[in-house]
């Protein structure tokens, strides 16, 4: 083609933040180190089939009951609409009750810049990203890590947690 | 609608077809980068390359303009297109070498779909030209 013309590279915004990489299906993931609270295996995780809520948040998947605090585990696959996953950690979440179900959680590396997401994405994954990391040429999708259980989830599990606690206190 | 004398086009072949982009909104023709993927709900959207740093997301559009049948893309186009109040750069798959035309428009006949927004006579040969920043926007076909 002829008359092709350059445009200038754009710096992403400079940043410094360590992330903890983890699969889930063929895809890699990384999240910010410092909202991981601790990461485990599988062990202790209880089925969560809690009448109707179930079916309403369906990537709710276990819960964990851990130093006395219920964490609800949201399968990463569910939440990325994957179709095929193998789960074997459980990160747990700080400042929450959140915790997430992955394949497999790799290492911890620094990024030191963080590109926006590209506009033509409009759907769900402009909630599920901050934005996108380049680790060796490879783009790495770094989570938002607020939107694993969002607010109005978050309602639904506490009144049909109450209605639950409400019955058995009766 | 009236000819615009001297105005630039980039053609590019999807298939059988050919349709037209506005030259200046053309950045380069990049041979095949390796496409990356993640998750994400955005139809039409294949993923994204890196191209100098910066992230440009890949549209494939033939399966808009062309349908399920195109033959495999060859080379991405990129082109900045104005999505909300911003440009971004947008890389297009294509099938084979793009190149640079000017012609005349002709009259739509106003059947086209939406994001036609003209089309060129090219030796008798209508090539659509393409608004690509509603072309994105849109749903995938079923």
């Amino acid at each position: 083609m002829k008359n092709a013309r350059q445009v200038p590279a754009q710096a992403a915004p400079l940043v410094r933040e360590d992330v903890i990489v983890f699969s889930v299906g063929e895809y890699k993931f990384a999240i910010a180190a410092s909202v991981v609270k601790e990461i485990r295996g599988m062990e202790g995780l209880t089925q969560f089939t809690l009448g109707g809520i179930s079916a309403k948040i369906s990537k709710l998947a276990f819960t964990l009951e851990r130093n006395g605090t219920t964490y609800f585990v949201v399968d990463a696959a569910r939440h990325f609409q994957l179709s095929s996953s193998q789960p074997s950690r459980v990160m747990i979440l700080r400042n929450g009750v959140t915790a997430l179900l992955v394949d497999i959680t790799d290492r911890i590396l620094e990024i030191t810049s963080l590109h926006a997401l590209p506009r033509a994405f409009t759907h769900d994954e402009r909630i599920w990203y901050r934005g996108l990391a380049v680790v060796n040429g490879a783009v790495l999708p770094i989570v938002n890590h607020n939107a694993f259980l969002n607010k109005a989830e978050y309602d639904i599990l506490s009144s049909g947690l109450e209605r639950v606690r409400g019955i058995v206190t009766v | 609608m009236s000819a615009e004398g001297g105005k630039s086009y980039v053609l590019f072949p999807l298939g059988e077809k050919r349709f037209a982009l506005p030259a200046e909104c053309v950045t380069e023709l990049a041979r095949p980068d390796s496409l990356q993927t993640f998750p994400h709900r955005t139809p039409l959207l294949a993923g994204v390359l890196v191209r100098r740093g910066r992230i440009v997301p890949v549209c494939d559009v033939a399966q808009v303009l062309v349908g399920p049948a195109a033959p495999p893309r060859k080379f991405y186009l990129i082109a900045n297109c104005k999505i909300g109040q911003r440009q971004e750069l947008t890389a297009i798959p294509v099938t084979g070498d793009c190149e640079l035309a000017t012609a005349a428009l002709v009259p739509l006949t106003g059947k086209e779909p939406h994001y036609i927004q003209g089309l060129l006579d090219l030796g008798g040969e209508p090539v659509a030209i393409v608004a690509l920043e509603i072309l994105i926007s849109m749903e995938a076909p079923a």
